[in-house]
């Protein structure tokens, strides 16, 4: 997170500071955990996969000639009576960024060896998560009942239910392994593994609080697509 | 880039007052000073069983074998099937049992099975494992368990791949490209478990390759060893690196498109899909757009033929190098040339799509873009002609190969720049002369230096020496050889034989080229067989070949500076290597030897004129 | 690797997350303020992309922690965008113009 101390190494701040950590030798991301550097341009990757989503669904949207459903109808919720338009929506993102702040919390605590805070935060996360995916599931029943399938849609152009379900459906499997992997490291974190440097089930590398940050990292690039899928699914 | 044409870049390495000469361990003086290590030392898990050690081994070297042997085999298949349709192309009716329909399912298979699995796994899967932690001075790759998982992936990408040659309907015979609507329509040979199982395995491919590619990418920044900068690393790793970053950002789009494709044919989504009439009776598609495929499908496309590209450039660079006893000229143009024409290459992938019907505009836009890659292309090339000029060039098969891999490669991309202008692509496009021109500048131009690569690093893996003889005699055949396959191709396309075609029939302007077609059949046959003379004289050469000894090439780089030869797990024994210059310094002026390993620390050459790196 | 780390990271003060926490909740509302009030047209568009990439910003800066990364590792992350922004931008138009044929050919040329 911040800048570490690297014997004989200056930091310089800036473009200088690029140049000059690019040009130096062993590390280009001075201080960076190596498993931090991966899961980074790991999601670098992901961020081309949902990209591709979303441009193929702007492109398929944008050449149909058949009628796009009007998202705010399509999901609008009876709240007492009144259609509320994007109801769910709003409420689960609400609750996505909510156990965003938790996680941020979470990687903040565990940096300060507060154990024990660091793994309710975590599980307040997943409980989050959990939350996201059920709403989700919620959300996809509802539009089955209503006669939206991947290969036909009852309000318009077939392609929206197609392109709903994948993108949708390729989120939700990343919360997914997001919400299982927050539940383990709750566990880890709990039974102390990172602080006393246990080696982890698949590596030898010695366990660190770092690690609540690259899960954190994937975390917060979850509620990040979601901002983008809000935008473009639901506002559009 | 000024730098290359600094008149002060030589210094006087200085000796420090007490030591003269051979620098003395343990006082080091000030010049030789490395700044500590900033990283722990890695913790490495050894294998003990037979299973751990070399089946499901953590050893990044023993995993590059793996990917290296069954990258070789699948890419064995990929050449039968090239026999198999030269041979129906030059004799039709020769191979009895041959339809059109198989000939389709053998050009699909082929071309994915050389560009994907062979090609690409084998550059940065195989190569890559096995020279980057020994190149950067690393223990490993930095993740050992998911470069393991990484290899598996693959064997099991490449199971289902070959599986499907032997499901009902067979493999998917769309062409490499896949393109739909035809890839999952009836009638395509393939279109029912064929092209499911081949999205299925570039799915697979794809999620595998992620593994290695983060591991071989967070080595080269994460994990060198102390005083590796990276202008100090051999252009192998630079090549390799760039084009795992390519990997890594483009095989997203295959993976998208392939799922989307698995969807349209497996949920009968219409992703692709556009209104279809068949037989008068309107398909259960509709409304999809055929065109985004393409897309998606080039934006892969285009920067894979990089990533096949820029491990062979880097590779022949350092052979190049080390074979003229020279330093390789323009160092940091060539490395900053890798990495714009990757850069580049996110933006020129439309150009293989000019007769698709996109937007009329593009072709201003990508035709630009791609005559605009042409420059740093063209300057890597000058650079290995520089190197090679008043070199100390020692002819041997190594060599030759670069040689030839120079050739051939000018040669595919002069005609690129052919296709890559609209107009003169509109009459060329699928005809014969595409075929020439990949052919030459992605297939045997990368092969060349695959080759060149074996025989140089052989000695490494296997501690023996490959017969030069018979390397010689495997390198002219195939190099004569592929010219004769090749060179008359272009004339084929510019008297307009299509490709993918499975016969030309009686066409009148074709039956002209019937001598020619027989003539390349003839070649391919022999080309392909001449590869089992490298087979041959592997095995021979693994048991009898000449002991190779310590760094039987007098090379600078770490490869060949490990403690033993071949190295070990772990690769440095106790201490780390210390790196003080580039990988380039042969034949400096005043100094004793004609090279001078990365590892000397400047004490020991005191008074000779090296590269400030 | 983990060696270095033993010692405490310094961290940052509570507040900051809670501000950009509050922050998100707010920018998320007014984007739900876009849909409700039913703007259209251009506005809908810039205020959806302006609320959009505020957010964005938002969680990638704090709680992600780029804005105190170094400039190595922020520049390595955006610079690939181009390409997706490249992307973007020419499927935008390559929408518009399947569009444009299948509404030309099918309809006003097939009458
Ligand atoms: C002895 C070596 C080789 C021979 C004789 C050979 C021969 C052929 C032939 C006859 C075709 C079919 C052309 C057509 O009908 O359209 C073809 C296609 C192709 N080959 Fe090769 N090839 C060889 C090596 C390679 C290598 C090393 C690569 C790696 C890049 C490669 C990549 C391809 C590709 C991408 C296609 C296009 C497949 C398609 O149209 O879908 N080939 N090759
Ligand atoms: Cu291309």
């Amino acid at each position: 997170m911040s800048e570490p101390k690297i014997e004989g190494y200056k930091f310089k701040p800036g473009y200088s500071g690029m140049a000059a950590d690019t040009a130096s030798d062993q590390t280009m991301f001075k201080g960076v955990h190596w498993g931090k550097a991966m899961m980074w341009i790991f999601l670098l990757s992901d961020t081309f996969i949902f990209s591709c989503f979303l441009i193929s669904y702007m492109k398929g949207r944008g050449s149909t000639p058949e009628e796009w459903p009007n998202p705010s109808e399509v999901f609008a919720l009876n709240a007492f009576g009144v259609p509320v338009p994007l109801l769910l929506i709003a409420i689960m993102t609400f609750v996505l960024i909510t156990s965003s702040g938790t996680m941020a919390l979470a990687v903040k605590y565990g940096y300060e060896r507060n154990r024990k805070m660091c793994g309710w935060l975590i599980l307040a996360t997943a409980l989050g998560g959990l939350t996201f995916v059920g709403m989700q599931a919620f959300e996809w029943s509802k539009l089955i009942h209503e006669g939206v399938r991947p290969w036909e849609n009852p309000f318009g152009a077939p392609q929206f239910g197609s392109f709903f379900f994948m993108i949708t459906g390729f989120h939700g499997t990343h919360v997914s392994i997001g919400v299982i992997f927050l539940f383990i490291y709750a566990y880890k974190t709990f039974a102390g593994h990172y602080d006393e440097g246990k080696r982890g089930w698949f590596t030898s590398m010695k366990g660190d609080y770092v690690e609540i940050e690259i899960l954190g990292l994937y975390w917060h690039f979850v509620d990040l697509v979601w901002v983008f899928i809000f935008a473009f699914f639901y506002l559009w | 880039m000024s730098e290359d044409f600094n008149d002060n870049k030589t210094i006087q390495a200085q000796s420090s007052e007490t030591i003269s000469g051979e620098g003395v361990r343990g006082v080091a003086p000030d010049k030789d000073y490395v700044r500590p290590a900033e990283v722990a030392d890695q913790d490495l898990y050894h294998g003990h069983s037979f299973i751990t050690k070399w089946i499901f081994c953590q050893d990044a070297k023993v995993i590059g074998v793996q990917y290296f042997l069954l990258a070789t085999f699948t890419g064995i298949i990929g050449l039968i099937l090239s026999w198999l349709m030269r041979l129906q192309l030059g004799f039709p009716g020769a191979a009895g049992f041959m339809t059109a329909e198989h000939y389709y399912q053998f050009v699909t298979m082929h071309g994915m099975i050389m560009v994907v699995y062979f090609l690409t796994a084998l550059f940065l899967g195989g190569f890559g494992n096995y020279l980057i932690p020994l190149m950067v001075g690393a223990r490993d790759m930095v993740f050992p368990y998911v470069n393991m998982v990484s290899f598996w992936m693959f064997f099991v990408a490449v199971g289902v791949l070959l599986a499907s040659f032997f499901v009902p309907g067979g493999p998917t015979g769309s062409g490499w490209t896949l393109y739909p609507p035809q890839a999952i329509l009836e009638g395509t040979p393939g279109s029912g478990m064929g092209i499911i199982l081949m999205c299925v395995s570039l799915i697979l491919f794809v999620a595998g390759f992620t593994m290695g590619g983060l591991n071989y990418l967070i080595t080269v920044l994460q994990a060198r060893t102390r005083g590796m900068t990276l202008m100090r690393m051999p252009l192998t790793v630079w090549g390799i690196f760039t084009a795992t970053v390519l990997a890594m950002l483009a095989f997203p789009a295959l993976l998208v498109s392939a799922l989307m494709m698995t969807l349209d044919k497996v949920l009968a989504t219409s992703f692709f899909m556009p209104t279809i009439l068949k037989a008068g009776e309107v398909l259960e598609y509709g409304g999809g757009t055929p065109i985004l495929f393409q897309h998606l499908f080039w934006f892969f496309g285009h920067p894979e033929v990089y990533i096949v590209a820029l491990p062979a450039f880097g590779i022949v660079s350092d052979l190049i190098s080390v074979h003229s006893r020279k330093n390789i000229f323009g160092y940091r143009m060539m490395v900053w040339a890798i990495v714009i024409i990757g850069a580049l290459s996110f933006f020129v992938w439309a150009h293989h799509m000019y007769v698709s019907g996109m937007h009329p505009w593009f072709g201003f836009f990508f035709a630009t873009t791609t005559l605009i890659i042409a420059v740093p292309t063209a300057m890597k090339v000058y650079n290995w002609i520089l190197t090679l000029w008043k070199g100390n060039i020692r002819l041997n098969t190594v060599m030759l190969w670069c040689l030839g891999f120079i050739v051939t490669f000018v040669n595919g991309g002069i005609t690129g720049i052919f296709l890559g202008n609209v107009t003169v692509d509109v009459p060329l496009s699928d005809t014969y002369f595409v075929v020439a021109h990949f052919h030459m500048v992605m297939g045997i131009a990368p092969l060349m230096v695959i080759m060149g690569a074996v025989y140089h690093w052989f000695p490494l893996v296997a501690g023996r020496m490959l017969s030069e003889k018979l390397g010689k005699l495997h390198f002219w055949i195939t190099f004569l050889g592929a010219y004769s396959i090749y060179f008359p191709m272009h004339y084929l396309g510019f008297i307009g034989v299509p490709r993918r075609y499975f016969e030309m029939y009686n066409s009148p302007y074709i039956t002209s080229a019937v001598g020619v077609n027989e003539f390349i059949s003839m070649a391919a046959f022999l080309v392909g067989a001449a590869q089992f003379i490298l087979i041959y004289n592997i095995i021979v050469s693994l048991r009898m070949g000449k002991p190779a000894g310590k760094n039987p090439w007098q090379a600078n780089s770490l490869e060949w500076l490990t403690p033993t030869v071949p190295p070990e797990h772990g690769n440095w024994g106790d201490k780390l290597p210390v790196i003080h210059r580039w990988p380039y310094d042969y034949s400096v002026p005043g100094a004793k030897d004609d090279f001078i390993p990365q590892t000397t620390p400047p004490s020991e050459v005191a008074g000779t004129e090296v590269e400030k790196t | 690797m983990s060696e270095i780390k033993k010692e405490q990271t310094t961290t940052h003060k509570i507040g900051i997350y809670l501000w950009i926490w509050g922050l998100l909740f707010v920018l998320s509302f007014f984007s739900y303020m876009v849909d409700w009030y039913q703007f259209q047209g251009l506005l809908r568009w810039s205020l959806i992309l302006l609320f959009m990439f505020l957010k964005a910003g938002l969680i990638m800066a704090f709680f992600m922690h780029l804005f105190w990364e170094r400039y190595a590792l922020v520049n390595v992350l955006l610079w690939p965008m181009t390409a997706i922004a490249c992307f973007v931008g020419l499927m935008v138009a390559e929408g518009k113009y399947t569009l444009f044929s299948r509404l030309f050919y099918f309809f006003v040329g097939g009458q």
